[in-house]
C-alpha cells in the first residue's frame, strides 16, 4: 500500500486576501484589478455594469427581504443578497432613489432578474479574485 | 431612458454576459476562457431555441 501523506494546505491569512475579495464585492472587477489582472477585471466590470444597467433600464424591481413560508423567504432574501452583491452599483442606484414597484410586465420582470444575475456573476468574480489570491489559480 | 427588449433579446443579452464571466472565472489560459465562453454562448442560445420551439409545439 502506498503511503498516502495528506498534505494539509497552510492557512492563508485573510489579510492576504481580504483586500481583493473585498474591492471585489464593492466594484465589480476591482478585485481583479488589485491583483493586477487587468483584462479580465474590465470583463467582469463591463458584463456586471452593463447586465445591472440594463436590468435598471428596463425598470426591474429590488428585492427586499421578505419572511413568510420557505419559498417566499428563499427568493426574497435570496434576491435581496444577489441584488447586494453589485456593490457599489447597488448602493448608487438605491441612493439616488431609484425604487421601482414589482408591478406586472416581462420586461420589469426580466429587468429584475438582470439585476439579480449581475450580483451572481459578481459573487462568481470575488470568488476568482479569492482564489488568485490566495494563490489557488493564476 | 427605458428600454424594451423582446424575450429572445433579453435572453440573448443574458447569454452573453453570462458567458464572459463564466469564461473568465473557470478556466486558467485565456485560449480555453475563449474557447469555454464561446461555448457556453453557443449552448445559451441553443438551449433558447430548443426551449422555444418545445413550449411553441406544446401550446399546440
Amino acid at each position: 500500500m502506498a503511503n498516502a501523506v495528506a498534505v494539509a494546505e497552510a492557512p492563508v491569512s485573510p489579510g492576504k486576501w481580504l483586500p481583493a475579495v473585498a474591492l471585489a464585492w464593492f466594484v465589480p472587477g476591482g478585485g481583479h484589478f488589485l491583483l493586477r489582472k487587468h483584462g479580465r477585471g474590465g470583463l467582469i466590470a463591463l458584463s456586471v455594469g452593463v447586465l445591472f444597467l440594463l436590468g435598471i433600464m428596463m425598470r426591474g424591481p429590488m428585492f427586499h427581504p421578505q419572511t413568510g413560508d420557505l419559498l417566499t423567504t428563499i427568493i426574497y432574501c435570496g434576491g435581496f443578497i444577489a441584488d447586494l452583491a453589485n456593490g457599489v452599483l447597488y448602493f448608487l442606484a438605491t441612493w439616488l432613489g431609484y425604487a421601482q414597484p414589482d408591478v406586472a410586465g416581462h420586461v420589469h420582470d426580466y429587468g429584475s432578474k438582470f439585476l439579480v444575475a449581475a450580483g451572481l456573476l459578481n459573487i462568481l468574480a470575488m470568488v476568482d479574485a479569492y482564489e488568485i489570491a490566495t494563490g489557488k489559480k493564476d | 431612458m427605458r428600454l424594451t427588449l423582446t424575450h429572445f433579446e433579453a435572453a440573448l443579452v443574458f447569454s452573453l454576459f453570462a458567458s464572459v464571466v463564466l469564461g473568465i472565472v473557470t478556466k486558467k489560459t485565456d485560449r480555453e476562457r475563449l474557447r469555454y465562453g464561446a461555448r457556453c454562448f453557443a449552448y445559451f442560445v441553443g438551449s433558447l431555441f430548443v426551449v422555444g420551439w418545445l413550449m411553441y409545439l406544446g401550446h399546440g
